[in-house]
């Protein structure tokens, strides 16, 4: 589990080899990801709605 | 003699081998192509729909089907991926018998948590994971596009981009869960049978694109007060009819992507292709039926329309007419079925916009009426045809192929008419009619799409 730092060898590796790989990082760098994607479509959501009203007046 | 026998072997058992990585690097590369080929598809539909809108909401139009493109990789990889395999069997997420379906499979393989994410991750044991991953995405992305060019010019891009991920990180996922799958409950139950996704790409899109052109309504100026239609011309023709070439290359991707290579321990059969239901195919058949159906939807929209708008439309007809059956269809009886959907295609997209339903680009008829049109044809000409592979599975029927058609069509309107009714509810649908008048590019856009403008010629009459 996780990259065999210890070794720092390739040839101990078998499976997955990506970075934090065994540990809790890929699911918060997934959560993340997930927070960027509302978050940005609530400020694009209010920021399209200030160019409205502002094509309003 | 021995140790002459055992060199032989150990030769042998190289050759194996090499075979074997030979091989699995062909299953890979095969699908990683497929990926930027259905880029493509892409591509084409932003030009597309680019060229359909008018010169005050071309970038606007394009803005919102990039972004489409852009959420629908995450949120596929945050859920949709898990939805294809944890629905097949319907709601109850149990497993199905061929062992690959269900909520703890889905579980075990599609969350980029845990240990499942040693599968949705760089893997150097897993050549196969990504790629898959990767074509499906490409696939949803296509749904998107699809629901994308109907609704142009008075969309909020905010409220289109929740509604392509409604559509295409899940509506269109249950679909191809339940007919799309070897569990399927749709296939092992009905015997449906939708290789290259009529129904439940296609459809599901068109009739998604109608439960959302109900809610937005149409143009300004779209309808007169006595209920007749105007023709709202895109500014470029040209850039309209190249995209669609473009959407028609990238098919060939997407319908590639359709077939499940020999050989690996995932593949159906060790020495041939095979549908998603396990069911034999050949590259060779998509390239006869592709190319038949390509000709039949052309000419059967020439003869009725003389538009190259409505002829290049009718190419994608033609495809999507076939694609259920590509893998079984004669090349002749392609044709055929390609050229009536070339002939009812411009007469169905009138007979919907006489209902008050601007669909400013033909794709509910396009995608959603034609494919269930194929799903039908289908079940007319195949009924019969083992729906799986292996002994006393369902077969193809006109009856199975109908009950297809219905999913596929609620599977879409449904969630497509709910979705937008709330976003409509919340002020996040309808762009305001001020911003409409003035055009969506000056609004919120801020570059503009041809600085030194455009000249334009009268056109024939017809």
């Amino acid at each position: 589990m996780g990259f065999p730092y210890d070794t720092a060898d390739w040839a101990v590796v078998d499976g997955a080899m990506f970075m934090g790989w065994g540990g809790s990082a890929p699911g918060i760098y997934t959560l993340i990801a997930a927070i960027i994607c509302v978050a940005v479509l609530w400020m694009g959501n209010s920021s399209e709605k200030a160019k409205y009203e502002d094509a309003e007046k | 003699m021995e140790e002459q026998i055992a060199e032989l072997a150990a030769q042998v058992a190289a050759l194996q081998a090499s075979a074997g990585v030979t091989n699995t690097m062909f299953a890979e590369t095969y699908y990683y192509l497929t990926i930027p080929l259905m880029i493509i598809i892409h591509a084409g539909f932003l030009a597309y729909e680019m060229g359909a809108s008018r010169m005050k909401n071309v970038l606007s139009s394009g803005v919102k089907n990039i972004l489409a493109f852009a959420f629908m990789i995450p949120t596929f990889y945050f859920f949709g991926w898990w939805v294809y395999w944890a629905f097949p069997t319907g709601i109850t997420l149990s497993a199905g018998a061929a062992g690959i379906s269900g909520a703890e499979y889905a579980s075990s393989i599609a969350f980029g948590w845990g240990e499942s994410a040693q599968y949705m991750g760089p893997n150097i044991a897993d050549q196969a994971s990504g790629v898959f991953f990767g074509a499906f995405a490409l696939f949803a992305c296509t749904t998107a596009s699809i629901m994308s060019g109907a609704v142009i010019e008075r969309i909020q891009t905010v409220g289109f981009t929740i509604l392509a991920i409604v559509l295409g990180s899940f509506a269109w996922v249950v679909a191809a869960a339940w007919g799309w799958h070897a569990d399927g409950w749709m296939v092992t139950m009905f015997g449906l049978h939708d290789f290259g996704a009529a129904g439940l790409v296609h459809a599901v899109a068109g009739f998604f694109a109608l439960g959302v052109l109900v809610n937005l309504g149409p143009r300004i100026g779209k309808f007169n007060a006595d209920g007749t239609a105007n023709h709202i011309g895109g500014h470029n023709m040209p850039l309209t009819v190249t995209g669609l070439m473009l959407i028609i290359v990238g098919f060939w991707g997407f319908l590639m992507a359709c077939v499940i290579v020999p050989g690996e321990g995932w593949s159906w059969f060790a020495a041939k292709g095979a549908t998603i239901y396990g069911t034999p195919i050949t590259l060779s058949a998509l390239a006869f039926n592709i190319l038949m159906g390509i000709a039949g939807g052309i000419i059967g929209a020439w003869i009725y329309t003389k538009d190259p708008f409505w002829m290049m439309s009718g190419a994608l007809a033609g495809i999507i007419s076939v694609a259920s059956g590509l893998d079984i269809y004669f090349p002749g009886l392609a044709f055929i079925i390609a050229f009536g959907a070339g002939v009812i295609l411009q007469p169905c997209a009138v007979w919907l916009e006489k209902r008050g339903i601007d669909d400013a680009v033909g794709a509910v008829t396009v995608h959603g009426t034609i494919g269930l049109y194929g799903l039908i044809a289908l079940g007319v000409f195949a009924s019969g045809y083992p729906a799986l592979q292996g002994e006393g599975v369902a077969t193809v029927s006109l009856v199975g192929q109908i009950v297809g058609a219905i999913v596929f069509f609620l599977l879409g309107f449904v969630p497509g008419y709910v979705v937008s009714f709330i976003l409509n509810a919340m002020g996040m649908l309808r762009t305001p009619e001020a911003a409409e008048k003035a055009g969506l590019d000056p609004t919120k856009v801020p570059a503009q799409a041809y600085p030194e403008g455009i000249s334009t010629s009268p056109a024939a009459s017809s």
